[in-house]
């Protein structure tokens, strides 16, 4: 009997490893913390999870698909600075869709790249990421757009059903992310490409149009983010976001998302994104200095990943 | 069809391999022979010696982590944690020199400060099987925040002449850390080409599973070839130290994708198994060239960013349609 317990708590604690550490971390604070509970700090935690959160939908499926994006922080940059300057003009929901849409066209642009020219994502999207700077700064000439729309203020700062609401478009992203992925064929592709791209080309799956669409969906997702961080901040430029690719694929990974591609799972990517969060949070409840939250954040990046490599080796043989 | 038996036929000096990579720096070389010479039209100043010693000193530092990075990615792995290592390595000398530490107890405590993290990187790779990606990322971070907390978020101005004097002296006209990153080539190219230690680096970068195979212990490669790259790092830590002279624990941010693109521009391969150091020297003097002439002409420096990342994406699709030319499988270029 104990026997099986123990064998379902190591399945679960294998399955679900970011889960389990993200819940024991809140059990924790709140036995430990008596302004960690506080509605305000959750509400914080939450807002502050969507930004990355966010972004990290998008690239899971990016990397399940067997490539990643480094042009993110300019492009989510390039949307905010888009909606803040639609926003006064043409209201609340075209700016919007406009900077949804603009970021759609930016990945489109990455995907092109990596399938038409050929290059690697990774040096493509770095190249991109210089471009997407360059075209930022050129466009906003280096200065900060000030943006004073309220409805659109309370995209970042509001809240909805008590919830707030950057982390209820999170919440959204994740189930049109989860359903793609998932419950369409084009999900399925996604997963085929990831494992084995020869193989997918030989069974006719159409690579290089999975590919854009995926590029394309990162994009969609950043511009969201941007909107969102732009509303939170009631600004947007040019280098508000550096930085923002590592997080996210920071976020993916702790997760539990495979960097070689064919495997992971979005439900960890939102964990993990919350759990950056809550780490950082938690240092600062406990009044620990901003600069050692750097040292704590690679720690836990590297202890993630590790005790994963450990437990491969020395517990349990890879499923 | 030629494919076949030209890689059958090993010949030891111009394999295949090594012709791509020789005309991977003459391209490389006739880009920045135009850019010379069409700035130069535009703005004679351009071609003065001040304005080429400025460029090769500027070079200095991607090149010199450059080299340590090839070696890297010629094992295929990477290292984002460079800009923190950097930053590390700067505050520690920058710190030591300002309260009256001899410069080369200074300089020594700095590069063995990247000597460690560096090293700490490898034993994450390769002892708890952490990808090169994620290990460095991680230390990205670490490095940033012990920088940081070491400088207690302030700066320092490094006082000590003789310091500074690194990156203002010359031997026989050639400034100094330009000298420095000579001789750093010098090694890293014997130490890739000439050594057994850098065929099993180009042997487990190729073909990890066949280097194992045939008896290369990963582990100790992993370790050193990280805590090279860390030392490089750290060696431009404290050349940003002597030419600035005035360090806080936030120089050297986003100093990795500088690094990485030179690399790549190089010709050295993401995939892994080869590496062209004297590219990576030729693509930093050409981004230095590229950065020196917007200056001179007065161009914003956005187009600096414009430029960099077209030349790379250019450069790539270069290679990438070449190799396909060339009848190789696209397959093994990829992510």
């Amino acid at each position: 009997m104990s026997d099986r317990v123990r064998s379902a708590l190591t399945t679960v604690i294998a399955r679900y490893t970011i889960e389990v550490v993200l819940v024991t971390l809140v059990i924790v604070l709140l036995l430990t913390s008596s302004d960690f509970g506080s509605s305000q700090n959750l509400d914080g935690v939450l807002r502050q999870s969507a930004f990355v959160g966010i972004g990290a939908a998008g690239m899971t499926l990016l990397i399940i698909s067997g490539a990643f994006d480094l042009s993110v922080a300019p492009m989510l940059a390039l949307c905010g600075i888009l909606a803040g300057h639609l926003v006064g003009d043409v209201g609340l929901i075209l700016a919007i869709i406009a900077a949804l849409i603009f970021g759609g066209l930016l990945g489109t642009l990455n995907g092109v790249i990596v399938t038409r020219l050929r290059v690697p994502a990774f040096v493509a999207t770095l190249g991109m990421q210089y471009v997407y700077l360059a075209v930022a700064l050129a466009w906003t000439n280096g200065a900060v757009v000030v943006i004073t729309n309220t409805s659109f203020l309370a995209l970042g700062a509001g809240d909805a059903l008590g919830i707030p609401t950057p982390f209820l478009f999170m919440i959204g992203t994740y189930a049109v992310c989860w359903y793609l992925l998932w419950r369409t064929r084009y999900g399925r592709q996604v997963r085929a490409l990831g494992s084995n791209e020869r193989a997918s080309r030989v069974a006719g799956i159409p690579i290089n149009r999975v590919k854009v669409a995926t590029f394309a969906l990162v994009g969609v997702c950043v511009g969201l983010a941007g909107v969102l961080l732009a509303a939170l901040v009631s600004s947007a430029d040019s280098t508000v976001a550096t930085g923002y690719e590592l997080n996210v694929i920071a976020a993916v990974v702790v997760g539990g998302t495979s960097l070689n591609g064919g495997r992971g799972t979005l439900v960890g990517s939102f964990t993990g994104a919350i759990f950056f969060t809550l780490v950082s949070n938690a240092l600062d409840l406990y009044g620990i200095g901003s600069y050692w939250q750097y040292v704590a954040t690679g720690l836990v990046l590297i202890t993630a990943l590790g005790v994963e490599g450990l437990r491969r080796r020395f517990w349990l043989q890879p499923a | 069809m030629s494919t076949a038996s030209a890689s059958l036929r090993r010949p030891g000096r111009l394999s295949p391999r090594r012709l791509l990579d020789a005309m991977q720096s003459l391209g490389l070389l006739a880009v920045l022979v135009v850019v010379f010479i069409g700035v130069s039209i535009a703005e004679p100043r351009f071609f003065s010696s001040d304005s080429i010693k400025a460029i090769l000193i500027n070079s200095s530092m991607l090149a010199v982590c450059g080299f340590g990075m090839t070696l890297a990615i010629a094992l295929r792995g990477i290292d984002l944690s460079v800009g923190s290592v950097q930053a590390l390595a700067a505050v520690v000398a920058a710190k030591l020199s300002s309260t009256g530490t001899p410069l080369a107890l200074a300089i020594a405590a700095a590069l063995l400060a990247g000597v460690i993290a560096g090293a700490l990187n490898g034993v994450v790779i390769s002892q708890l099987r952490v990808p090169a990606f994620v290990a460095t990322l991680g230390m990205m971070s670490i490095a940033r925040g012990v920088a940081l907390i070491y400088s207690n978020g302030g700066s320092f101005l490094v006082s000590d002449s003789s310091f500074t004097d690194i990156s203002r002296d010359s031997i026989a006209g050639v400034p100094l850390p330009f000298v420095i990153t000579l001789l750093a080539l010098l090694a890293a190219w014997t130490l890739f080409n000439h050594t057994p230690f850098g065929r099993h680096i180009a042997a487990a970068g190729g073909n990890e599973d066949a280097a194992v195979a045939s008896g290369i212990r990963l582990a100790p490669l992993v370790i050193i070839v990280f805590a090279i790259v860390g030392l490089t790092a750290a060696m431009a830590g404290v050349l940003l130290t002597a030419q600035v002279a005035y360090i806080d624990g936030t120089v050297g941010v986003g100093f990795e994708l500088n690094v990485i693109a030179v690399v790549v521009l190089g010709g050295t391969s993401l995939a892994g198994g080869r590496g062209n150091l004297l590219g990576t020297l030729l693509a930093a003097i050409l981004i230095a060239s590229i950065t020196g002439a917007l200056n001179i002409l007065g161009v914003a420096t956005l187009y600096q960013y414009l430029a960099v990342g077209l030349l790379l994406i250019l450069a790539l699709a270069l290679q990438s349609l070449r190799d396909r030319l060339a009848g190789r499988s696209s397959a093994d270029g990829g992510e």
